[in-house]
């Protein structure tokens, strides 16, 4: 029995569930064979793994209203649509354009009147007040946990920041910051997603550049590279040309790099 | 879901309360987006609706709803910008009494959950199916609408890849030092 072949087989006992190795040939081949029994145990270990990644927690109560609503207005669609059977010709009315034209002048005078005759309400300042504060708040809430010391509460300044609905620049500089300087992995990581949301931006562009130029981390060389490919960035074209031609960089790197090459319309 | 079929729209929040936790995992692993899990729960349950009438009771209502599941998400992926990434899955939480091993553990889990979103999508579906929502290669051969045997090479192939991406991320971070503790990536899962 082949070596390719045992380890089908160890992955399909592993993905049927089954606990035990029942086939001879299977056993047989494991106990004269030592890189069989490593990636045996390498593959227990990873699907082990996978099982105690913890699941995301659904809001169930508002996703069970949004539920209730769709199939209410479902319901009274069907109904509905009954209804307009039987008044069609008032649609048929409406959709002729001096209609439509006449309506639109009524209610845009009736717009501009009420426009007129209203001012603001104090209390609506109030409440920008507030609401300008609890922004500030958030965001300085983000940048205080992306200076901790420890690399989970700067991921959770980086998460957090997504949560922001108008992130003001400080927000911005600080993502480049720790996708430039932030010494653990995974806390980069989360700044390139969380910078995808400005991939608008041009310094957030470059910043990636930068960062891929200088970057010494395969995976967050990897996500890099999707990210200015993903964002159509013609300026990186000469430092993923680099890449390829690096032939101490790791061989996965090279080739999504040449990969990003080629989605860019450059020739590696 | 078959009196559902035949006009009683009433049953269908029985069908909810069963599996818009099973469907919200699956989109939250496989497109590692929160807000967009469940909207896309909501999608199936519109499109069940909408092709109400397609479901024969020969097959099993799981493998049908997956099947509309996977369209959905294909849809989505199809409008979703290039340039946005996946990043909002909740992080493995550190547990057991050594400080310091269970922070190791919850750095493996994390390595771990961002490489199998860093896995190509038909992949990751695959390992979302086979190792969360505890398919067959029967069912999931089902759903993907492929043989078995399909289903299991491809299974293979997609563990050995993300084994590929764990190593590759762990030889990124760790230290000279590190290196000589231990030859092996995935020793603390």
């Amino acid at each position: 029995m082949r070596c390719e072949q045992v380890q089908q087989q160890l992955a399909d006992l592993l993905t049927s569930g089954s606990e035990a190795i029942d086939d001879p040939e299977v056993r047989q081949h494991l106990e004269g064979c030592a890189a069989c029994r490593h990636e045996a145990a390498a593959l227990d270990q990873l699907w082990s793994g996978l099982g105690r990644i913890p699941p995301a927690v659904p809001d169930s109560t508002a996703m069970r209203a949004r539920f209730a609503s769709m199939l209410a207005g479902y319901e009274q669609g069907r109904e509905g649509a009954a209804a307009s059977r039987m008044s069609s010709w008032v649609v048929r009315w409406w959709r002729q354009p001096l209609v439509q034209l006449a309506a639109a002048a009524v209610l845009l005078a009736l717009g501009v009147t009420v426009g007129r005759a209203s001012r603001p309400a104090p209390a609506a300042d109030e409440m920008a007040s507030v609401r300008s504060e609890l922004r500030e708040m958030r965001q300085m809430v983000t940048l205080t946990l992306m200076q901790q010391q420890s690399a989970s509460d700067r991921i959770k300044g980086v998460t957090w920041s997504s949560t922001l609905e108008q992130p003001g620049s400080e927000v911005v500089s600080a993502l480049l910051d720790t996708l430039l300087h932030d010494p653990n992995v995974n806390v980069r990581l989360a700044a390139i997603d969380a910078l995808a949301r400005f991939a608008g931006e041009q310094q957030v562009r470059q910043g990636a550049i930068e960062a891929l130029r200088s970057a010494s981390s395969p995976m967050v060389q990897i996500a890099l590279i999707d990210f200015v490919v993903g964002v159509r960035d013609t300026g990186s074209i000469d430092t993923l040309k680099k890449l390829v031609a690096d032939p101490a960089l790791n061989e996965m790197v090279r080739r999504r790099a040449s990969q990003g090459l080629d989605r860019l319309g450059a020739k590696s | 879901m078959a009196a559902v079929r035949d006009g009683d729209l009433s049953r269908l929040g029985l069908l909810f309360e069963r599996h818009h936790t099973g469907l919200f995992d699956f989109f939250s692993r496989t497109l590692g987006d929160r807000p967009a899990a469940e909207d896309l729960v909501q999608e199936v349950f519109i499109r069940v609706l909408k092709y109400r009438r397609t479901y024969r009771d020969d097959g099993r209502f799981q493998t049908w709803m997956f099947h509309i599941a996977r369209n959905v998400r294909n849809d989505h992926l199809r409008k979703r910008r290039p340039d946005q990434l996946m990043a909002d899955m909740p992080e493995p939480e550190a547990a057991g009494t050594d400080q310091a091993a269970a922070v190791e553990h919850a750095e493996d889990l994390e390595r771990l959950r961002r490489a199998l979103l860093r896995l190509p999508d038909d992949r990751r579906e695959l390992v979302v199916l086979a190792r969360y929502h505890g398919m067959t290669h029967e069912e999931i051969g089902a759903v993907l609408r492929v043989e078995p045997g399909t289903v299991r090479v491809r299974l293979h192939r997609a563990l050995k890849e993300l084994r590929t991406l764990v190593e590759t991320m762990t030889t990124g971070e760790r230290t000279p030092c590190d290196a000589n503790k231990s030859s092996s990536s995935l020793r603390t899962f």
